[in-house]
């Protein structure tokens, strides 16, 4: 059965690939070509140089394996954000058709990203005459899992064009861009259109019927309550009375963006990316490091005339917003992380412990990951040169 | 005695391992010489087709170093020279007569290799065909008269999949091998002898050789990991290393007199074995059958640093591997999406490693070529510490300073970082053709 689809697969590819090269009537489209051919067909290729033996792993591979990651936060968001609505709307909440809402709501926005993006994509691929990179598979996932669900679906192509158009190609493509292309489009979409993806009003996609299709209901985030909280008032406290709990903010079924809310289901992603060896565990140690250690620091400070975030247990800052989702998916990206050892755990410390600064005594901003992450985006090619250097040092010079 | 534990290397193993014992090869009608693949040497040919040559008559010479002479495996007529690829001469094919002649040099014994100084025994080795069995660190060019280096290396048990290990062929050789580590002493610098740990050696007249003692997988054994790992100053980076089964070559050509042929060469397929056979050996007649026939990849000179040679083609100077591989197959259906449990791969990305059987080569890429993510793996796996992404990085902006910085020579071409590269960057490659062109600029 296998065989006789791979047959009539290579027959088809085979008929089409004339039009494809150079002087085909449709050459322009080849990147778009072959992504398509390699990803139903696999290609074996003979290697021109030695080693003639290759490793198996690939980027198509390695990709498909962050996917693959992706898959609990982005189910459980599914059905997060099929339940809130209904829930809102005051209708029944059994499982299939919460998740039958849930799609409506979230493959509209991941539809429109893949497709938007995939056309930036394959653009600039074709001008510039190199393959489609497997690594916007990624980025067209992770961005809207970073969105409300009410957002709005051309925002959502605005976003990600901006993503992958000023956060990747304009710096040359895959591998030399300096900021994380699904975070950019989200930084974008953020300072753009605050009123669509803040406030209390964006974060449940409530479908009062079929036909007047979605409103909006308010429902506040537990970020958005810490920092309106009265110093007096213990943060714990606050969310035990709004029905966020720890084991809420943890389990995840809690109003938020698509995919950040469950830090269960983005540890059982986290737990791929570390068994595979395709994240790394530096980074993310780094930064649960961070957050903890200022978290605690900010304890010390903690007094009646300072916001009350700075009394909380640090453990609640894991469980709440964006942290957990930024630092195992776009804190781990390799590209615009350091590509040192080292580094990797200044790196992953520091954005652990701004995204809690940022959190806590930046009253403007109630969450701080995507800053975090973006800022210091900016020093790891800083991190890499000065590890560079010293390790250069280090070595017995051979000139 | 030092002991040396490389961390970094190769966490597979290969399928096809030889048994540890000696076929003896068939009689052959025709050696050759190949003078395309020692490396940085123009030659200038001293015969031409048709001549008559014995055991030992200098084929050519190198334009550089005319001292350097290089002397025919076989005893015939010249039957074929052929050119390569910008008229590098690619072989000297000589029939060989039914019985052979040697050319007659001087025998050396212990008594006059003890009264020779360097200069006198490098121009011995240079006359007798034996000096280019010696290499430099760290072009891993045959070395020329003048250089001074600060240490000889000698590995007994080169780890690529699969060479000759010195189980095999220092069997009966132990005292032609000690005649020549005491020839090597000779040229001015101390030697090192390495044997590799679970290979040790025990006879009398090798173990006290012996100086190093090295652990770890492919390339640990590898005279430029050596060095890196033993290094304490700049000084040393200019050394000069042999094959262990090159040093029975030179002891032999020195202590007889005669240009030494005799070869035992390692064979992967059908079954792992080891095979007797002469310097300069068709290759064909080292396989037949269906491990000799099509979709196979035949592999010279070790896994993941030998080159792919053509069925007609024949044994190099310093070569003793022969090693077949599947060549690349049919596309895969959603290939990169299998579970894996036979696609073997350094990382665990499939199935394959919770098993790591050894696995049989392939040659495929298994994926194509794309932009560098600096996902890390290359600097992960280099068993001499090069950061690679950003070394190949500096050659890419064409900072050659730069990666010199970063320990461009210290690399010793392993393979290894292009063997695990997911983007299937071809990293060992343009570390060596850049650190080729970096050495013909400075001559």
């Amino acid at each position: 059965m296998g065989r006789r689809i791979e047959k009539s697969l290579r027959a088809l590819f085979d008929r089409g690939r004339p039009h494809f090269e150079d002087k085909g009537r449709l050459s322009r489209l080849r990147p778009f070509y072959e992504a398509t051919e390699t990803f139903f067909l696999h290609p074996a290729i003979a290697p021109k140089n030695k080693p003639f033996v290759r490793d198996s792993l690939d980027l198509k591979r390695y990709m498909s394996i962050v996917l693959i990651a992706l898959m609990s936060p982005l189910l459980f968001g599914i059905y997060n954000a099929g339940f809130h609505a209904r829930n809102a709307s005051g209708l029944s909440t059994d499982f299939a058709t919460v998740f039958g809402d849930g799609l409506l709501i979230v493959l509209p926005i991941i539809i429109v990203s893949y497709a938007v993006g995939l056309f930036w994509e394959g653009l600039f691929a074709a001008i510039r005459r190199h393959p489609v990179s497997e690594g916007f598979l990624v980025t067209g996932l992770l961005f809207p899992l970073t969105l409300p669900p009410t957002i709005p679906l051309w925002q959502v192509a605005a976003g990600i064009t901006f993503g992958v158009v000023i956060g990747k190609e304009i710096f040359g493509g895959t591998g030399r861009n300096l900021f994380n292309p699904a975070l950019t489009a989200r930084a974008f979409i953020f300072f753009a259109y605050p009123v669509q993806m803040s406030g209390d009003a964006v974060w449940i996609a409530v479908r009062e019927s079929v036909e007047n299709g979605i409103n909006a209901v308010s429902g506040a985030t537990p970020l958005a309550l810490a920092a309106l909280a009265d110093p007096t008032e213990r943060i714990e406290a606050v969310f035990a009375n709004n029905g966020y709990a720890f084991q809420t903010l943890f389990f995840g079924n809690h109003i938020g963006s698509i995919g950040e809310t469950s830090t269960l289901c983005i540890l059982a992603g986290a737990l791929i990316l570390l068994i595979t060896g395709i994240a790394s565990y530096r980074i993310m140690a780094g930064a649960f490091i961070g957050a903890i250690a200022i978290g605690a620091m900010f304890n010390a400070l903690a007094s009646p005339d300072l916001p009350a975030w700075f009394s909380v247990n640090p453990f609640y800052h894991l469980v709440t917003g964006g942290f957990a989702f930024g630092v195992v998916y776009m804190a781990t990206d390799p590209v615009t992380a350091p590509g040192t050892d080292k580094s990797k755990w200044i790196y992953g410390f520091l954005i652990g412990a701004i995204a809690v600064m940022v959190r806590v005594i930046n009253p403007a901003f109630p969450e701080g990951v995507m800053l975090a992450i973006l800022f210091m985006n900016i020093f790891s090619p800083l991190m890499e040169y000065t590890e560079t250097r010293i390790r250069i040092r280090r070595r017995i010079p051979n000139v | 005695m030092k002991t040396l534990s490389i961390k970094k290397g190769l966490p597979l193993s290969v399928a096809g391992a030889p048994a540890p014992k000696i076929e003896k090869g068939p009689a052959v009608s025709s050696v050759a010489f190949l003078p395309e693949i020692l490396p940085a040497i123009k030659p200038r040919l001293l015969v031409k087709n048709g001549d008559t040559v014995k055991i030992g008559t200098p084929l050519f010479k190198d334009k550089n170093n005319p001292d350097v002479l290089f002397l025919s495996p076989g005893g015939g007529t010249v039957t074929e020279i052929l050119y390569g690829h910008r008229r590098a001469i690619s072989r000297i094919v000589i029939q060989t007569g039914r019985t052979e002649d040697h050319e007659r040099f001087d025998p050396v014994d212990k008594e006059q290799l003890a009264a020779m100084d360097r200069k006198e025994i490098i121009s011995v080795l240079m006359a007798r065909g034996l000096w280019g069995f010696i290499r430099n660190l760290p072009y891993r060019t045959i070395p020329a008269a003048d250089e001074t280096p600060a240490s000889i290396w000698v590995s007994l048990d080169p780890s690529d999949p699969f060479q000759v290990p010195s189980g095999v062929y220092l069997k009966g050789n132990e005292s032609l091998f000690a005649f020549g580590i005491r020839a090597l002493e000779c040229l001015g610098a101390p030697v090192f002898v390495c044997e590799s740990l679970g290979s040790e050696v025990s006879h009398e007249a090798v173990a006290p050789l012996v100086t190093h003692r090295v652990s770890g997988t492919y390339p640990a054994e590898d005279p430029g990991v050596l060095l890196y790992h033993t290094k304490t100053s700049p000084r040393e980076n200019h050394a000069w290393f042999i094959s262990g089964q090159d040093v029975l070559m030179l002891a032999e050509g020195l202590s007889t007199g005669r240009y030494p042929t005799e070869r035992i060469v390692s064979v992967s397929a059908p079954a792992g074995r080891y095979m007797k056979t002469r310097l300069g050996a068709p290759l064909a007649s080292l396989l037949s059958g269906e491990a000799a026939g099509e979709n196979r990849r035949w592999i010279m000179g070790g896994l993941f640093r030998g080159r792919s040679v053509p069925k007609d083609g024949y044994l190099g100077l310093t070569e003793t591997s022969l090693l077949i591989a599947l060549d690349a197959g049919d596309p895969e259906l959603f290939g990169f999406l299998r579970p894996g449990l036979k696609k073997p791969t350094a990382s665990r990305t499939f199935l394959y490693a919770l098993h790591k059987k050894p696995f049989a080569p392939l040659a495929d890429m298994h994926g194509e070529e794309r932009a560098c993510i600096n996902c890390g793996k290359c600097q992960a796996i280099c068993p001499v510490d090069i950061m690679v992404p950003f070394a190949y990085k500096s050659i890419y902006a064409g900072e050659i300073e730069d990666a010199l910085a970063h320990g461009l020579l210290d690399c010793v071409v392993c393979g290894l970082c292009s063997f695990v590269c997911p983007a299937k960057i071809e990293l060992a490659e343009t570390f060596e053709s850049t650190r080729h062109a970096y050495h013909q600029d400075r001559i």
